[in-house]
């Protein structure tokens, strides 16, 4: 019953729309253009003939009805109440070929035998760029060029296309498998019976032990030892710590160019998926973050948002100093790719060591984040703390006086979220009511707040709602040329691989001077869609209910890698502000345990449901594999 | 079946089945009600599209637009997705959204209108 163009659902016209169109030519809806009005700010399209024009029903004279439908054969506006009396329902009826009316405050089209909205390309777009050509200011010359300067807004320069690859499996050439057989030591076999635990525990499992008030590092590393894409770019050997030393060696002797939070975070690796199951102290990483953190060098508690900021901000400077050594600044750019793709095959090439069987091997170079596309938004590539992490956000702000929107894009590797403390607007009455029927149920649905309990999915809306700037934050409209008051907006342009949520549980206040933790359950999904939160949807909510043209490069994002995301590590705070224990749960083929410094314990996912969640790990559907109970064979 | 160009409908500016003017409507008896004059007087001053505004921002404060929106899933999943219509939806949802406005967003709304028919002295 409905097409797809551009991967949207379009909606096939009802026969009196077929009938209209046919007998009246291609564009039958070309006279309404002129009437479309467009209020600033917010935007909203309405139909007038005169931009103060009061409509009324031509029948019963009435102005203040809330469905007004103009004809758009005759002109005519008619009220529609079907519970009471529709006349525009009875004009429709009375003249053949006048089924189809516009509805004069929502500039949809509508056919009055039918009683449905009808969809029309050429209409929408009309109402789409009336509506956006109010709010930006590019000066363009005609048609369709202009719709897709000013629909797409301020986009970034044209993303190349990625050319794509035919894939083809690794296999290992004769000299490969006789070192392979030589230097590697097989993972799964009988006769290391002692490594391999008879539990039957998951691969990669491993206590950390607490070297000082490390927990708030131990709980990162864990949901960072289980992230498919770092656990794979690791263990498929595409950062090797020896080669990588060797070359720092052979660049800059100082003990600082050796300084490498990648190489540690490679031993890490090695470590915790050798088999063994005692508690390893990740010393040396611990050692070389302070290095790189040096103001937060102390056993003193930290926090474990900031720990892991700083590491992702650690492992990108040491890429970024190596590429900068190794080469001119003339002709860098072309040179970084050459650079990175050599190093790559040197790297497999002269491999030391198969630490992973082969079908791993090839499964996992698939697995391995890599593109050749050059973000202008700096939105990753650059290492593989970015290529995982890193996502684009889009923050509009839009001035209220004259709809002028200024559109930016900002890279981001994860997104803090408030919590409210306290319910919202005016639902005091209904939510005593409905705290009763849906009580503290963690699977309640309801996505508002007025259930009383906090939700991921409402942390979401609630950051990509659109939100007045105070009058002390006027912003400076380009049109205007003055400071006004202005409405933002943040949506998600590009979604990285793994999405990583970040509650902002602590209080500051200015009036008090005191800062203090919010212990407010949030209530999080094991399965999430980011679909709603992206760019094109919420853009595409601002035009209502049409057919949106945003095409562009919008689709590259959308297209390639889905919105959908599976939970993977939650990291929970207990206690205070200044003295509190971060825990670490891991979903290990759809088993939860719990990483609690050197004790990992398998729980129930009703534990981790009800648990305090202050950073939540999501990977893409895709790179998430629900791997079989039985992990005898892998 | 072929249509002819000179004879393709187009909608006039100033069609001649436009809708009675006020005046005329007066002259047959009918006085335009006093909820008509107080509509005209806040489409005019531009208040209506104000109120609008803030009527549809308290609303999704206060969720009640997500509970019409479930209320509409829940009865699109059941009836199934091509056998909906605008209409079906307004019917379904206009009584118990009427029932389920929160006092506080009336008092407001009606608080408002208020102050602005003073101001207008009607």
């Amino acid at each position: 019953m409905s097409s797809k163009i551009n991967g949207h659902v379009s909606p096939q016209p009802c026969p009196h729309l077929l009938d209209f169109r046919f007998r009246n030519g291609p564009k039958p809806f070309r006279a309404l253009h002129d009437c479309i009005r467009v209020k600033p700010p917010g935007g909203r399209a309405a139909i007038r003939r005169e931009p103060s024009e009061v409509p009324r029903c031509g029948t019963c004279e009435e102005s203040s009805r809330s469905r007004l439908y103009a004809c758009v054969a005759c002109a005519a506006v008619f009220c529609h109440a079907p519970l009471l009396h529709s006349h525009a329902s009875d004009h429709a009826l009375s003249i053949p070929g006048h089924e189809i009316a516009v509805d004069v405050d929502r500039a949809e089209l509508f056919c009055c035998a039918c009683g449905d909205q009808v969809y029309d390309r050429d209409f929408d777009a009309a109402v789409v760029l009336a509506q956006t050509v109010n709010a930006t200011a590019t000066t363009s010359t005609s048609g369709s060029t202009a719709m897709q300067c000013s629909v797409a807004g301020s986009q970034p320069e044209n993303l190349r296309k990625r050319r794509r690859v035919d894939y083809r499996p690794w296999e290992p050439d004769s000299g490969e498998h006789i070192s392979r057989g030589n230097q590697s030591i097989p993972l799964l076999d009988a006769t290391n019976a002692s490594l391999v635990s008879s539990t039957q525990q998951p691969w990669g499992l491993r206590g950390l032990n607490n070297l000082g008030n490390t927990c708030f590092m131990n709980s990162i590393l864990q949901a960072l030892l289980h992230t498919p894409p770092l656990r794979n770019y690791f263990l498929g050997d595409r950062h090797n710590r020896y080669y990588c030393q060797q070359k720092n060696g052979a660049i800059n002797g100082t003990k600082n160019s050796r300084l490498c939070l990648a190489c540690d975070m490679d031993a890490i690796f090695s470590a915790v998926f050798s088999g063994d199951r005692t508690p390893y102290s990740p010393a040396k990483f611990l050692y070389s973050w302070w290095q790189h953190a040096a103001n937060l060098a102390s056993y003193e508690q930290q926090d474990a948002h900031e720990f892991f900021i700083s590491m992702l901000e650690g492992i990108h400077e040491k890429v970024e100093k190596d590429k900068r050594k190794s080469q001119s600044p003339a002709r860098q750019v072309t040179k970084v790719i050459v650079f990175s793709l050599t190093l790559i095959n040197a790297e497999l090439a002269s491999a030391l060591r198969f630490r992973t069987a082969g079908l791993m091997m090839s499964t996992a170079l698939l697995l391995i984040p890599s593109s050749n596309k050059i973000d202008p938004a700096g939105g990753g590539d650059c290492c593989i703390a970015h290529r995982v992490f890193s996502g684009i956000l889009r923050s509009d702000v839009m001035c209220m006086v004259c709809g002028f929107t200024s559109t930016t894009y900002d890279p981001c590797v994860d997104i803090s979220l408030d919590l409210e403390p306290n319910q919202g607007g005016s639902g005091k009455s209904s939510s005593a009511k409905s705290l009763n029927s849906c009580n503290v149920e963690a699977d309640c649905m309801h996505p508002n707040q007025n259930g009383g309990i906090s939700t991921l999915n409402g942390c979401l809306e609630r950051f990509t709602r659109a939100e007045k700037l105070g009058s002390d934050q006027k912003f400076f409209c380009q049109k205007c040329q003055v400071r006004q008051e202005s409405l933002k907006q943040m949506s998600i342009r590009k979604l990285p691989l793994v999405s990583c949520f970040h509650v902002k549980r602590f209080e500051h206040s200015s009036i008090r001077k005191m800062s203090r933790k919010v212990d407010r359950f949030l209530q999080f999904p094991f399965s999430l869609d980011m679909a709603p939160y992206l760019s094109s949807s919420i853009l595409r909510s601002r035009f209502g209910n049409r057919i949106f043209p945003f095409d562009g490069d919008e689709q590259d994002a959308s297209n390639d890698l889905s919105t959908e995301f599976e939970l993977f590590a939650v990291v929970t705070h207990s206690g205070r502000l200044d003295a509190g224990h971060y825990v670490t749960y891991l979903r290990l083929s759809n088993q939860w345990y719990k990483c609690d410094d050197a004790w990992i314990t398998p729980v129930n996912e009703s534990i981790v449901r009800a648990a305090q969640g202050y950073m939540m790990f999501y990977v893409q559907k895709v790179l998430y594999y629900k791997e079989s109970e039985n992990q005898g064979t892998s | 079946m072929a249509v002819h160009q000179g004879e393709k409908i187009k909608i006039p500016k100033h069609s001649v089945n436009r809708p009675p003017t006020p005046d005329a409507a007066e002259d047959q008896g009918k006085e335009p009600t006093l909820q008509e004059i107080i509509n005209i007087k806040l489409i005019e001053s531009g208040e209506k599209e104000r109120l609008m505004e803030l009527l549809r921002e308290r609303l999704i404060d206060c969720g009640w637009k997500d509970e019409m929106k479930a209320l509409c899933r829940a009865h699109v999943k059941k009836k199934g997705r091509n056998n909906v219509t605008v209409d079906d939806l307004v019917h379904l949802i206009t009584p118990k959204g009427r029932a389920s406005v929160p006092d506080s967003v009336k008092a407001e709304l009606l608080q408002r209108i208020r102050t602005f028919l003073m101001s207008a002295a009607l």
